[in-house]
């Protein structure tokens, strides 16, 4: 009973425990589940043999409205849940009770244009919780009471900035991106002190005059209102000591006549010294993009043999519907190959730069070009298997017909410069793609009916769970794809899937429509 | 009737200036327009999949505020999506346009709506329409029918109805699937299920067969699952409907939902 009355002296979740997630699959504390972003459980108790007969264990309905796409963290028997649109919950991880929730004060001005108000969940180092806000603010909460330590602003929501993305916990760091490229905003990237909330470093996905790279603007200022958003959590790799994290589109989203150039560095990765946040490589995916193909996807970092010696790498299923493989000690482009149906280029060359067709820039009377606006891929995870070695993704076949339009920047409004419509319904399909990670080359695929924006997750019990626009949660075999299980669970499938494990019993949670689902056997 | 519908045709013919409207807008605005909105509502606004907007009363957006925001927002369940991002005076031009065209002479309705009433009975059409409340209900309802489509894609529906099913306009099946899509199912055990889709999912599809019936299946039941993406159930009525009888038709579904 005494022991109940001694305060902790040691924090919960030092950086230490985030640097070891892998070998403790029993917590999930970042948001891929560790630094190498697999989205990829270790825990086998749920495998190929019983997953038919998954039940609901528990199931949590979200208090608030809106779309729900996030990956909630699990720590010592407490879940850390994000709700629309920047409320955070904690939940009784046996029981599914909530144990406080707290909600920053949203100005019903809020400014949000380029995606709907989501949160796509939390970081948590030592003793704190962190969550960005549609408001553009970064808050520190005391992870045992949910009570505010601190709470700063990272853009100005007047002109457009705000939050969706998990931020990603670091040796007494967080960094966060931004939200906001539809508005025209100079996109960055920020690090803060963990305890403080003190700005450490900002690095400009923009380079300014003088910079390398700012050439690559034209002779106007389109780089002041160039984009470059940083809105989905980057990957670390504490070896090389390299922070990866990519970028947006360049605004206007669909008429570059302000920005002639490659807009350096939107739709790119950038490698960071995550304690200056210099740039010590990029590599860009599209250049002078015209569609709204950001290049935030997450991005896997694995090892495997290439020309005969051990390579670190990185692989990310772009938007613009190519798998790319890059060295990421170097940034050196290795393979880019289609993994979706795209219509816009000819390949890629040596250094993986796109052969651009000709006629498929958005046009008044609009241009059919794949992938739709939306993306091949888009923010929901794809995960890696180290059993397996493929990279797992949902791929989206579809079309948009792109128009372009006037662009007139006025802060805080829209500046996107035209936009597109869908050809969807029975024109339109989706797959869930497993790709061997090294080469792009399409191993299996599993059909979907509509294109999804399902995240998925791997297992070390062969499994890979994914959803569906239409409502099903299902299990796949990992090395065949073979559906094994699936349920109807009411919603599209919108929430990120994770896997915890308390008292010895694996559980899988997945957000869909307005509710949490946690499954177990 | 006859002379009530010429009369408000003549109604139509009178012109209307607007001090207000700018020529310029008109004109930027009919680029747009032809760009963004002519697949569903059709050149200069006569309708088609989308309702014609040449009239000079839309029911949805009686004033400027109200055709702004259903630009804007759209018509959930309507098939009428938003289109966001436009710029203010994108959307100055838009609506100068589409209330410029609401000013111009419609052409003359061709057919005689009380003929093309008889013929909808004689020809049997409430087999599978419900018009107020009658009618069966295997096909669409057509109580308001010449409100949400433009004569040219009723023409098209009698005479070739496989040509385009409809799209976004219930609620279910959503993100424009096509409503009405005939569907064969061939179970493994043999039995075979043909019928409209109801709805559909990754692993189930539902059916309603041409007696009504709901039939539920599981995908990995059926040895076949074939959509029949540009077929319909609806006979074509080319071969049925004499010279004129189809302009008859199209001017009495033209007035249901109380649109000329």
């Amino acid at each position: 009973m005494l022991v109940a009355f001694v305060v902790s002296v040691h924090a919960q979740v030092p950086y230490e425990r985030l640097l070891k997630a892998e070998s403790d699959p029993q917590n999930w504390m970042t948001y891929a589940g560790s630094y190498k972003s697999h989205r990829y459980s270790a825990l086998d108790q749920i495998n190929r043999k019983n997953v038919a007969s998954l039940k609901l264990a528990w199931a949590y309905q979200i208090q608030r409205a809106g779309i729900v796409e996030t990956s909630p963290l699990v720590v010592d028997g407490v879940m850390y849940l994000t709700e629309p649109p920047s409320t955070v919950t904690a939940l009784d991880v046996r029981s599914g009770r909530p144990l406080w929730t707290y909600s920053p004060n949203i100005p019903p001005d809020v400014i949000v244009i380029g995606s709907p108000p989501v949160n796509r969940g939390v970081a948590i180092l030592d003793d704190l919780v962190y969550v960005g806000t549609v408001h553009g603010h970064l808050i520190a909460l005391d992870s045992k009471s949910g009570t505010v330590r601190w709470d700063i602003t990272v853009g100005d929501n007047k002109s457009g900035y705000y939050l969706t993305l998990a931020p990603l916990a670091l040796d007494g760091k967080i960094v966060v991106g931004v939200s906001g490229a539809e508005t025209g905003i100079r996109g960055f990237i920020d690090a803060y002190d963990a305890k403080t909330g003190k700005l450490a470093w900002r690095t400009y996905t923009i380079p300014a005059p003088g910079e390398p790279g700012f050439e690559t603007w034209g002779k106007g200022n389109g780089w002041q209102t160039g984009g470059g958003s940083t809105w989905l959590t980057g990957s670390f790799d504490p070896e090389l000591n390299l922070l990866y994290w990519a970028t947006g589109n360049p605004a206007p989203d669909w008429n570059a006549d302000n920005r002639p150039g490659d807009n350096l560095y939107t739709d790119s990765v950038l490698a960071l010294d995550p304690s200056t946040g210099k740039i010590k490589w990029h590599f860009q995916f599209t250049p002078e993009d015209v569609h709204d193909w950001d290049s935030n996807e997450t991005m896997i970092l694995f090892e495997a043999q290439i020309g005969g010696r051990e390579r670190k790498l990185l692989a990310q299923a772009n938007r613009n519907g190519f798998y790319y493989v890059l060295d990421r000690a170097t940034g050196e482009f290795l393979t880019g190959v289609p993994y979706a149906k795209q219509t816009w280029a000819d390949g890629l060359d040596a250094k993986g730069r796109p052969f651009r067709k000709k006629g498929i820039a958005p046009s008044l009377e609009g241009t059919l070009v794949f992938p739709n606006i939306g993306g091949a891929a888009n923010w929901f995870s794809p995960s890696y298997s180290p059993q397996t070695k493929l990279f797992y993704q949902a791929a989206r076949e579809m079309g948009t017909i792109y128009f372009k339009g006037a662009a007139e920047y006025k802060p805080g409004t829209a500046f996107t410069g035209g936009g597109g419509r869908h050809v969807q319904g029975d024109d339109a399909s989706g797959a869930i793609r497993a790709l061997d990670a090294t080469t792009g080359k399409m191993k299996w695929e599993f059909p979907l009916l509509s294109p999804g924006y399902t995240s998925l997750l791997s297992t070390a019990g062969g499994l890979v769970f994914g959803g569906s626009e239409e409502g099903n949660f299902f299990a796949l075999d990992a090395e065949t794809g073979k559906p094994l299980w699936d349920t109807q669970i009411g919603g599209a499938v919108r929430g990120i899937p994770m896997s915890y494990a308390v008292d010895g019993k694996q559980y899988i949670a997945i957000a869909a429509g307005f509710t949490l689902f946690v499954f177990s056997l | 009737m006859r002379i009530a519908l010429l009369s408000l045709v003549i109604a139509f013919v009178l012109p209307v200036v607007s001090a207000a409207q700018s020529a310029t807008d008109v004109a930027e605005g009919k680029k747009l327009f032809s760009g963004l909105c002519v697949t569903c509502h059709g050149f200069d606004g006569a309708g088609g999949a989308g309702p014609p907007l040449n009239r000079p009363r839309l029911l949805s957006a009686p004033d400027d505020a109200s055709l702004r925001n259903i630009i804007a927002e759209g018509i959930p369940n309507r098939g009428m999506p938003r289109v966001r991002r436009v710029t203010d005076d994108e959307m100055r031009q838009l609506v100068a346009y589409v209330r410029s065209i609401g000013k111009i002479a419609r052409p003359a309705v061709r057919g005689d709506a009380a003929r093309g009433g008889q013929l909808y009975a004689k020809l049997g059409c409430a087999g599978c329409h419900i018009v107020n409340g009658t009618g069966g209900s295997l096909g669409p309802e057509l109580t308001s029918i010449g409100w949400i489509r433009g004569p040219e894609y009723l023409r098209q529906a009698v005479l070739e109805p496989a040509a385009r099913l409809p799209q976004g306009n219930l609620p279910i099946p959503a993100r424009g699937y096509n409503e009405f899509l005939p569907v064969t199912v061939v179970m493994k055990d043999g039995a075979e299920v043909r019928g409209i889709r109801l709805n559909e999912d990754v692993f189930t599809i539902q059916i309603r067969d041409l007696t009504g019936k709901f039939h539920s299946v599981r995908k990995s039941d059926a040895a076949v699952v074939r959509k029949e993406i540009g077929a319909s159930l609806m006979p074509s009525y080319a071969n049925r409907l004499a010279g004129g009888e189809i302009d008859d038709l199209v001017a009495y579904l033209s007035r249901l939902g109380g649109a000329l």
